[in-house]
């Protein structure tokens, strides 16, 4: 009997919908494994995943206390009193080295600006690599493909020089045009337009007397949202956590990213004998700042699970 | 298209082409600005200060990439196959440490670890334990391998995961039925077929490794141990910022990225070599 046939009698209708992703899998008792394999794997899934959780209990559990209950109850479980609503205002109404309203919008905008530069960007370079031949074509492509060996760490300090020399150091697009450019994401686009944009339809396209931009705007592109999704995604949250590059060009307290922001904080609870207020504040901001990226992940996960990245590694 | 290429070269190669010219150069308190040659790789190359930073990040990687690699390909395998009960929870909760930015992970380690009021220290404390001080001298490292592991496993099971699902169905089946075992299943038909993306990874990660800025410079001020060029990154940003030595910075940094760049190169050569397609 096919493990098909075997997984389609599941009993339930919803059962089956669920199964729909387990329905490729060869089924356990093939491979001989025991009751007891799944139980120890089970438990190191479990274990693992604790490992995962703990900080984030510990950060939700922490932003609910006041300072002094922080530094003697007991850090895995809650406190009284539970003030997490006036932690939460506190974040918003501190105003010590900037405001954490002001990075939150700081740092929207260059994830925003930057994902959606960045998607633009490979979305074309992509479908110009995969569709288009020119000269130079193989050469430029590892060229750019080269750079995923380049440390961030190496050309940032040099960045910042050329951004003194041009006036771009501690400016919004010079904090923001950096995250456009994603040699992964041209990468992953490049893969994805060569399969799932069929050349036929551009040369029908074609001999109906559509131009080139409309063949990209109106043909490829609505071909490519899944992929555009996924970079966008990526692209948005390395945007969101970098600290290392606006760090190194950008002085500018005003123009502060919530990492940066959040570091400053950081160092006020860390530094001996410095106010100890700090510790429960940056807290709830940390928490504050993980908690829209967590939520996105999790309502657009169908998205990020896809074929992307499968294609975008083996292809 | 040309869009792109204009921004990957003012962003990207201007600043290294830049950063190789500048690194030519030196400033004189007297004179200003001149043509030193290759004094400042020399100074780089033969500094003390460099080297151990260097040391520090090599055994870093050497510590940080195999143990997560290792953790994250077996959890994915486990999930390819189907072994793990609620195998669908535990990928998403695994994948969650990505959505947090390194600033945020490392303050929560760093909170939770720290050597007063820290809720391990307590615990530790409660249980009569002497106070294991997690940013001594010898257990710093340790400290940052635990913070990337749990940063970045997740992500690779993910990828690993989604190389694995490419894996075609028949070829497990049918050395199934000439009777291969569960482990040679995995070990002789999986994991050689994902190697292609079980290199990426080990690249990604080697990479990201060898410039370790953010999680000691955070810790810096907790603990005293990390010093000035506890990493050539943090050396690099030292020089820079606070001594501002910009021309020997920028001579560091394209030393870092040479010895990045040899490093992965050397790695995908002698992967290439044994038939890998990368």
């Amino acid at each position: 009997m096919s493990t098909v046939a075997v997984l389609r009698s599941a009993p339930t209708a919803r059962r089956r919908r669920r199964d729909s992703e387990k329905i490729d899998l060869v089924p356990l008792h093939l491979y001989g494994l025991r009751r007891r394999t799944v139980n120890i794997v089970t438990l190191a899934c479990g274990l693992f995943a604790v490992f995962t959780l703990i900080p984030i209990w510990w950060i939700f559990v922490s932003s609910t206390k006041t300072v002094p209950n922080f530094n003697t109850t007991f850090g895995f479980w809650f406190a009284h009193p539970f003030v997490l609503l006036s932690n939460l205002r506190e974040v918003f109404s501190n105003k010590e080295d900037g405001s954490f309203l002001q990075w939150l919008t700081n740092t929207v905008i260059y994830a925003g600006v930057g994902g959606m530069g960045a998607t633009v960007l490979s979305a074309m370079a992509g479908y110009g690599f995969a569709r288009f031949d020119f000269r130079g074509k193989s050469l430029l492509f590892l060229f750019a493909m080269a750079a995923l060996l380049i440390p961030i760490a190496a050309f940032a300090v040099p960045l910042y020089l050329v951004y003194a020399k041009v006036h771009l150091d501690s400016t919004m697009p010079g904090i923001f045009i950096p995250f456009m450019v994603s040699p992964v994401s041209v990468y992953l686009m490049r893969v994805y337009v060569g399969g799932s944009v069929p050349r036929e339809l551009m040369d029908a396209a074609r001999i109906d007397g559509a131009g080139e931009t409309r063949i990209f705007l109106r043909i490829a592109v609505p071909l490519m949202v899944p992929a555009l999704v996924t970079v966008f995604m990526l692209n948005v949250v390395s945007s969101w956590n970098n600290y290392f590059l606006p760090f190194i060009v950008n002085n500018n307290a005003k123009l502060n990213t919530l990492t940066q922001g959040l570091a400053l904080w950081m160092n006020h609870t860390n530094i001996a004998g410095s106010s100890e207020d700090f510790t429960v504040l940056t807290i709830a901001a940390g928490m504050m700042a993980i908690t829209p990226l967590i939520i996105m992940f999790l309502v657009l996960q169908r998205y990020w699970r896809g074929g992307l990245l499968l294609g975008g590694i083996t292809g | 298209m040309l869009p792109f290429i204009v921004v990957f070269f003012m962003f990207l190669v201007v600043p290294l082409v830049y950063a190789v010219y500048t690194s030519f150069f030196t400033d004189r308190m007297i004179g200003g600005t001149v043509w030193s040659g290759l004094a400042n790789y020399k100074e780089a190359l033969t500094s003390g200060a460099f080297w151990t930073g260097m040391a520090r990040t090599l055994l870093f990687a050497a510590i940080q990439v195999p143990v997560m690699i290792i953790i994250a390909a077996f959890f994915a395998t486990m999930f390819d196959i189907g072994v793990a009960r609620f195998g669908s929870f535990f990928r998403t909760v695994f994948f969650i440490p990505f959505a947090v930015p390194a600033v945020v992970a490392t303050s929560m380690w760093a909170s939770m670890l720290q050597t007063r009021v820290g809720v391990f220290v307590r615990i530790f404390a409660d249980l009569g334990l002497p106070n294991p001080n997690f940013f001594g001298p010898g257990h710093l490292l340790g400290v940052i391998v635990l913070i990337a592991i749990w940063e970045w496993t997740g992500y690779t099971i993910v990828i690993l995961y989604t190389a694995l699902k490419s894996v075609p169905r028949e070829v497990v089946e049918s050395a199934i039925v000439d009777g291969a075992s569960f482990r040679r299943v995995v070990t002789r038909i999986k994991l050689p077929i994902i190697r292609p993306a079980i290199i990426l990874v080990i690249i990604i990660n080697v990479i990201g490794a060898l410039q370790l800025f953010t999680e000691p410079y955070l810790l810096s001020p907790l603990a005293p141990n990390v010093s000035a060029n506890y990493t050539p990154t943090l050396f690099m940003y030292n020089e820079a910022f606070s001594a501002q030595f910009y021309n020997f910075a920028a001579a560091i940094s394209v030393v870092l990225a040479l010895i990045i760049i040899i490093i992965s190169g050397a790695f995908l050569l002698s992967q290439r070599k044994k038939g890998a397609l990368v």
